[in-house]
Parts: structure tokens; sequence; C-alpha cells
């Protein structure tokens, strides 16, 4: 391939996220000084002026939280984003509410795995040596997992044993049974990982095993290791928002449990699709989102630009008796 | 024990199943293992609060169907079954019959499947995972363990959108008749087949689904198959669906793109 030939490919590729998903778009001529958006400490003060809520019940008695519920964070970086990095890529704040500061409490040498992720992009901003590429973001090949799907939305259903969670995007789901069956063994590891849930009055807690480690928390090279236990607290804090939080228990990769915060608003309630949600009977179905049917150029020109599949990362083994 | 010795206990064993084999095939009315479903008793399902009848729960095929939807002997990595065609003709158009079997003799790279891609319907529901149902009011979800595969089957009175629509899984509008689903199905593209013997469709099928619950743990998963391009008539296909009432039982994952991917780009 031609020079010319590598750069049109490379700006095909990083303009990918925008265009497969329809992410909005910044114009940096717009975008006030010092301004970021809003992440989970503006949440938080939101959620903190809001009246005490009670939910409806549904007719087994479990708090309703069925609906279409719009994504948390923006799929960039999940921590704050400091500068304009591309037109997807306003100033932002962090999506970790715990530790305050917004950092994710990463081990050492996780640091330094994420450091190189994040070069290893090659995005501009990041790094301009195209022979430093390394992983490509993971969800470029229609995959998700646990807690990065909510970034999505989805819809949820209940149940009167389980909760489902149906994702629009690339179809992918959850199915969590409302009891503590047995999960499978660790020998069993999947993209989405196993969910057992239940009720703590309002408040739906999901706890997810059995991840594969394979997917990053964002874009930009954040991740949890294979063995992360995701306990994730969801209830109603407005009759149109959602109140999310997942907390990352982690030992191999972070020196303490971190935790994201960020709401969910029902979808046809004002947000997107708004007045079009009346108008169009068709606005609340979830159509067809068959991502890797169309994906093999895109697969094809990721692995051409050197790009290697991620595989799960966890702490170096030591090497002789300590 | 010598080798004598083990040959002999064998044949004793093989001669003691033989028995007991002659013995049960006398005692047990054998007709109506062959008519199972048609000698059911009738069959109420429960409704659910919404007065719906009740189908929920995890479903599978125990059939050969993913491999070829008509009678098919075995071969290697291919079990024998009797298909789940009606009267096993497929009524393929005679220039539409040359395709089928040109599919099949280059199943390998030309199988849809073989690209892990989305398995169209009715495939979807003869590949050998199971699919669980989650009944709402003005839906059906059915959520498939092959490729995290949904499908939503509308029930709000919306029909199907306006003008063709090239989905992989269709456009499905649902109704109950008496106690059974009936899933109209279209907008599909081309690219989808109906099963591993290179069986396909044209942008033009009309696929209409019936699933009717006979006992607390089986669906009659009734198709009519309609595609002018390809077919001189419509044909039906008929098969069970099992409840999956194993303990522990729950969807986990087959993600077969990903599996594929991870192949493709660590291969050295």
């Amino acid at each position: 391939m031609t020079l010319r030939g590598h750069v049109c490919a490379l700006a095909l590729v990083l303009t990918l996220p925008a265009l497969a998903t329809a992410q909005a778009i910044f114009n940096p001529k717009d975008w006030p000084e010092g301004k970021r958006g809003p992440g989970a400490k503006s949440w938080i003060a939101e959620r903190g002026k809001l009246p005490p809520f009670t939910p409806s019940r549904t007719p087994d008695g479990q708090p309703d939280l069925q609906g279409r519920w719009g994504g948390t964070w923006s799929g960039d970086d999940i921590e704050e984003i400091p500068i304009f990095l591309d037109v997807t890529t306003p100033p932002w704040e962090s999506w970790v509410a715990d530790p305050a500061d917004g950092k994710l409490p990463y081990q050492p040498w996780a640091l330094a795995e994420r450091i190189a992720h994040r070069e290893g992009l090659g995005r501009e901003v990041w790094s301009k040596d195209p022979s430093k590429r390394l992983y490509y973001d993971p969800q470029a090949f229609c995959m998700k997992s646990v807690p990065r799907y909510s970034q999505r939305g989805y819809e949820l259903v209940q149940t009167k044993d389980a909760v489902l969670m149906m994702l629009n995007w690339g179809h992918i789901y959850r199915i969590i049974p409302l009891d503590s069956a047995a999960r499978p063994s660790s020998a069993v590891r999947m993209w989405m990982g196993s969910a057992r849930g239940h009720f703590e009055g309002d408040t739906l807690v999901i706890e997810t095993t059995n991840l594969n480690g394979k997917m990053w928390l964002d874009s930009a090279g954040n991740f949890i290791g294979p063995n992360a236990k995701v306990t994730e607290r969801i209830r109603l804090a407005a009759p149109n928002v959602l109140d999310y939080q997942a907390t990352v228990d982690d030992p191999e990769t972070f020196t303490r449990p971190f935790t994201l915060n960020a709401p969910q608003r029902r979808q046809g309630a004002g947000g997107r699709g708004g007045a079009n949600a009346v108008r169009d009977p068709y606005e609340a179905e979830s159509w067809e989102h068959a991502c890797h049917e169309g994906n093999g150029e895109h697969e094809k020109e990721i692995e051409e630009l050197g790009f290697k599949w991620y595989l799960p990362r966890s702490a170096p083994k030591k090497s002789g008796p300590q | 024990m010598n080798h004598a010795g083990s040959v002999r206990v064998f044949r004793c064993a093989l001669f003691a199943l033989f028995a007991i084999f002659v013995v049960t095939s006398a005692l047990v009315p054998r007709v109506a293992y062959a008519q199972a479903p048609a000698n059911m008793p009738p069959y109420t399902p429960p409704k659910l609060a919404n007065g719906q009848p009740d189908i929920s729960g995890i479903w599978q095929v125990l059939n050969t169907a993913a491999w070829d939807l008509q009678d098919h002997g075995a071969r290697l990595g291919v079990p024998a079954g009797r298909g789940v065609v009606v009267d096993n003709e497929i009524p393929y158009k005679p220039e539409a019959l040359a395709k089928k079997k040109e599919n099949e003799a280059n199943r390998a790279t030309r199988d849809p499947e073989s690209k892990c891609y989305l398995s169209g319907v009715p495939r979807i529901t003869f590949m050998p995972f199971p699919f669980q149902i989650v009944q709402q009011a003005d839906k059906v979800n059915i959520l498939y363990e092959y490729n995290h595969t949904i499908r939503q089957i509308y029930m709000n009175g919306n029909p199907h959108p306006a003008g063709h629509i090239d989905w992989w899984m269709g456009d499905s509008r649902g109704r109950w008749e008496g106690n059974t689903l009936v899933v109209d199905v279209v907008d599909f593209g081309e690219e989808t087949w109906f099963d591993r013997a290179g069986n396909y469709h044209s942008d033009a099928l009309h696929v209409v689904e019936r699933y009717t619950p006979i006992s607390p743990y089986h669906i009659r998963y009734e198709v009519t198959i309609e595609d002018p391009k390809v077919f001189s008539r419509p044909w039906n296909l008929s098969a069970i669906l099992y409840r999956r009432i194993d303990p522990h039982v729950e969807l986990l994952e087959y993600e077969c793109y990903a599996y594929q991917l991870e192949n493709e780009f660590t291969k050295k």
C-alpha cells in the first residue's frame, strides 16, 4: 500500500467511531473556553437537587425501571478529557466519581499498559507515529462488555424472575436472573459476563463476574482485567432519569475499587427523538443494527494498519522466588 | 481379563441390551411415540397477567435441520436426520434448483454462516443453540444464544414499515390466534440461507411462523415460506421446540464473529 493509501485508510479508520455510531459532532469554534461536558460531578450535583422519588411497582412488586433508556458516557475517555481531541471528543468531565480525582486507580503495571494502549491507538493527538500502533478499540469489532454496554442505551424489561436489557447497538443483550443461582465456573468467560441481580429497596443491584477482559472501558485504552467483579446499582432518580452506578472490584489491576456514576435518560421524553416519538409510530421500535455484517472492510483495514487483537491483561508474573 | 474374556462380556452385554429392547418394544405402544405430537391431549397454556398465552422460557430444537432442512444421510461431522419440510419437497423453480446445488457445492465459502453473519429466519430457530422468549404486552422478544441475536416481534398495531428494507432478520409483526403466536416476517435481504445445504431465498421472501404450545414442554413450530422469485409455490416446515429444563440452564454466549476475528488477527 502506498503512503497515500495508508493516510487515506487511517483517516477512514479514525472517522469510523463517529460514522458507525452516529456520535455527536462538536465544532471546537463553538465550544466556550474552559467548558467541560457534564460527567459524574455534574450528574451527582444534579441528582442532589432532585426531589425524593418513589417509583411505581410492576405487578410482581418490583420497582418499575422499564423503558428505553439513553446511554451514559460518550465512549471516548471515562477519565477527564482536558482538551479538544477531535470533533467527536470535546473536553469532558470524568465519569469516575470515586476516587474523587476522577482518575482510575491503576496498579503501576496497569497504568503502563493503559499508556501503551493509548499511545498505540495512533489517534493523532496521542501518537503521530504509525509504527507504534498497537490495538484498535475492541468495540470496533461490534462487541460490548460490562459496564461499557451502558454507554449505548438499552431497553429494560422486567419479568418475575429476570431483568432483560436489549441494546439496539449490535443487538447486544443481557439476561440477568433475579436469583443467586450458582454461576458457571471460571472456565466460562463471556464478553457480557455472568450476571445475577436482586432488588435492594428501589434499587436493582447486578453483580457480574466471568468476564473475559477483552473489552476496554472506553475508546481511549482504559481497561479492566478478566477477573473483575462489576457491581451495578440502578434506580429511578426521577420519572425519566435512571441513576446508574457501576463499581469495579479488580485488585489485580487497581489499587482500590472505583465507581462510575452517570444518568440514563428516558428516550422520547424530551431527549433525542423528542417530538418525533409522538409523530412517528416507529420511533419507539428498535430496528436491526447488523454491525458485523457490514464491518468487513473496516476489519480488514484495521488489520492492514497493523493493529493487533486485544487480549486480556493481567499483572506480569513475578519471576523466581520472592 | 484376557481379550477373549472381554469379547465374551461385551457380547453378553449386547445380548442383554437387545433383550431389553425387544421386551420394551413389545410393551410400549410404538405408534404413540411415532405420532406423539398429534396424539397429545389438547393443551391450554397458562396465561400471563396481560392475558397472553405464556410461551416464555428457554427453548431449543432437537433435530438436524441446521445441516439440511430435508431428509439427509450422515457423513463425517453431519448427523443423519429426517427433515422438517412437510412432504420433504422444496418446490424450487428449475433455474433456482441449480443455484441451490451450486451453493451446496461451495458451502465452505458461500454459506453466510461461514462468515458468522446473522442467520435469518427461520434458520436461526434451527441453529443448535438455545433461545429465550420474553413476552411483553406489545411485543415478543426472542433472544438467541447464537451471535447474541435479538428478534423483536412487534404487536403494537404498527404494520410492516413502508418500502422494502434489506434486513438480515427481517421485520417481524405478531398476533395471537387463540393460543398460537403468528409472526409475519418480510424485508429480508438476499444474503441469508435456510441451512448448510445451500437452500436459499431472494429478497421477496415472506415467512409466516406459527408457535403453538402443545404441552408445558413443547411448542409446535410451523413455518410457511413464500418467495415467487425462487419457488413455484409456498411450502411448509414443521418442527417441535423443546423446553430446556436442565438444572442451571441459562443462555450463555456463542460469539461467532468475535472468535473468528480473534483467529484471523492472531494467526501467524
